[in-house]
């Protein structure tokens, strides 16, 4: 069988920038968490935290998860990305959006800029939604995938849809409920919608492809991909129709987040048996990053419960910091350096492969650094839930600068692979290995 | 795959195996050969060589650079020749477990 397509990436202009700003952003992050300090000890809706939590989730978070999924849609479909068109658009409106929204929730004016910022965040996720179902829509095989890529783009939708109209209400009230309230929904879509979703998809081709590994039990993804929708959506329509705790003995949210645990159980279940049947049996450091990962999902989950029954703010605080530190940006911090250098290897280098000596990838970045990124991150977030938890600024601030400092050596080590300059020789080929 | 001494193109499958080994998988840091992707040569064409490969995985994204890779490296042992690069999926390559280790 001959002419096989096998997966055409956009161009590197399309996907790079997603990759440079987000490491940027990451940086913006890590100031604006120092510059709150104080912030950590009181209520979690406060301008500042609501800035810091929407730099998380969209400049960093969403900018390269938008990046890393055109570049893996076609590779994934077996066919070119629909339009490199609208995800240079997505990156432009996703850009100014962010950069509209951040200030106006820093400094909480819900007024013109906010709106704008709001509505070219709903723009970018359209864009994106287009393209990823015009992609994965004409994908025949890998129906997983394709589901999970699918819902996780429909729940993006809904979640910014639903954060521009919380951002109207902000301003001018027409929604006659509790903000708080609707604030868990809008939250949550985006949690276990956009991120738990696509990661679930994405990882489900990933982790087989870096670690050799496979597994028979497809069965747990497809119970994975049931149970999760199921729970967030019954959590979304029970929260919209707004029907008393007291109806049910029971507390309902929690049924529901232990429906969506149940499918992230069957998810790391199915992972775990990749891991089990896998060829690689030497694990990276970027991979290394992904698998701690998941505990602290597992810890936030663990959470729940707590957020449930307790007043008490920090809980959900706690809850914030392993979401979105401790789960989203370590694999993102990971996965970055299994997804960029490749990405620039293949246009720096693509054509020379096997012609002369050329560097493979992982020479593209300081791999100690990645290390050393590793382990200060993490160290970093544990203080930062300790500090949080214990209520003690001393801790919190410490914590705060280790992270900065962790954002410090990834974007330099980012920058490393974006600017690297090939060093080609003028002539000479690679010299033939003797025959055995 | 194998090469049998009483091939008749014995001599052009070895220099161009030789080639071969200088084509490594980006990821897995190790040559196509060794890895086991290169599944035949064919020399019975004038003018052509027929590689049968497959990859580690159908939608591996680094694809192109290691066909490519196959096409650079027999170039300079075969030159005029063109190098015509078939990819197949079955067999399916399995990793050999010592590789690895």
């Amino acid at each position: 069988m001959a002419d096989i397509n096998i997966g055409r990436a956009p161009g590197n202009h399309i996907v790079l920038p997603f990759f440079g700003t987000g490491a940027l952003f990451y940086l913006i992050l890590s100031i604006l968490l120092l510059l709150s300090t104080e912030d950590w000890s009181g209520h979690y809706f406060t301008p500042h935290l609501l800035a810091i939590v929407h730099t998380a989730a969209l400049g960093w978070g969403t900018m390269i998860i938008f990046g890393a999924a055109y570049q893996l849609l076609p590779v994934i479909c077996e066919r070119d990305l629909y339009s490199p068109r609208l995800a240079q658009l997505s990156f432009i409106n996703l850009l100014i959006g962010v950069c509209c929204l951040i200030p106006a929730f820093w400094a909480f004016q819900p007024g013109w800029m906010m709106l704008t910022g709001g509505s070219l965040i709903v723009c970018a996720a359209v864009l994106y939604t287009i393209n990823a179902a015009c992609t994965a829509g004409a994908c025949t095989r890998y129906s997983i995938q394709r589901l999970l890529i699918l819902s996780s783009a429909g729940w993006l939708l809904l979640t910014t849809i639903a954060g521009l109209l919380l951002a109207i209400n902000l301003g001018h009230p027409f929604i006659f409920r509790s903000h708080l309230d609707l604030l868990k929904l809008h939250a949550h879509a985006g949690l276990a919608g956009w991120f738990l979703q696509l990661i679930t998809g994405v990882s489900t081709k990933l982790v087989p492809m870096f670690l050799l590994g496979k597994s028979t039990k497809s069965r747990l993804l497809y119970i994975s991909i049931i149970l999760q929708n199921t729970g967030l959506l019954l959590f979304i329509i029970d929260g919209l129709i707004g029907i008393p705790p007291s109806v049910t003995p029971f507390p309902r949210p929690l049924l529901y987040a232990t429906l969506v645990t149940a499918g992230i159980i069957a998810w790391l279940r199915w992972l775990a048996d990749v891991y089990h049947h896998r060829a690689r049996k030497n694990t990276d450091w970027p991979m290394r990053q992904v698998l701690l990962s998941f505990i602290s999902l597992l810890l936030a989950i663990l959470l729940i419960p707590l957020m449930h029954y307790s007043s008490h703010p920090k809980w959900v605080m706690v809850y914030g910091l392993f979401i979105f530190l401790g789960w989203i940006s370590t694999i993102i911090l990971g996965m970055t350096f299994k997804t960029l250098p490749f990405i620039v290897w293949n246009g720096r280098y693509k054509n020379l492969n096997g012609k002369i000596k050329v560097p493979m990838p992982k020479h593209l970045y300081k791999e100690t650094w990645v290390r050393y990124q590793s382990i200060t991150h993490i160290t970093g977030v544990l203080l930062l839930v300790l500090g949080v938890i214990l209520q003690m600024p001393l801790i919190i601030r410490l914590s705060l600068w280790i992270n900065l400092f962790t954002a410090a050596v990834f974007i330099t080590n980012v920058l490393r692979v974006l600017f690297h300059k090939p060093n080609i020789p003028t002539h000479g080929t690679v010299p033939a290995r003797p025959i055995l | 795959m194998e090469l049998s001494l009483h091939d008749p193109f014995y001599k052009e499958k070895t220099i161009a195996l030789n080639a071969l080994y200088q084509v490594i998988d980006p990821e897995l840091f190790i040559n196509i050969i060794d890895l086991g992707l290169v599944y035949g040569l064919d020399f019975h064409q004038e003018g052509s060589i027929i590689v049968t490969m497959t990859l580690s995985t159908p939608f591996c994204p680094l694809g192109e650079a290691i066909t490519t890779g196959v096409k650079n490296a027999l170039e300079f042992p075969f030159p005029g020749k063109a190098v015509d690069v078939r990819l197949v999926w079955d067999p399916p390559w399995t990793p050999n477990p010592l590789l690895f280790h």
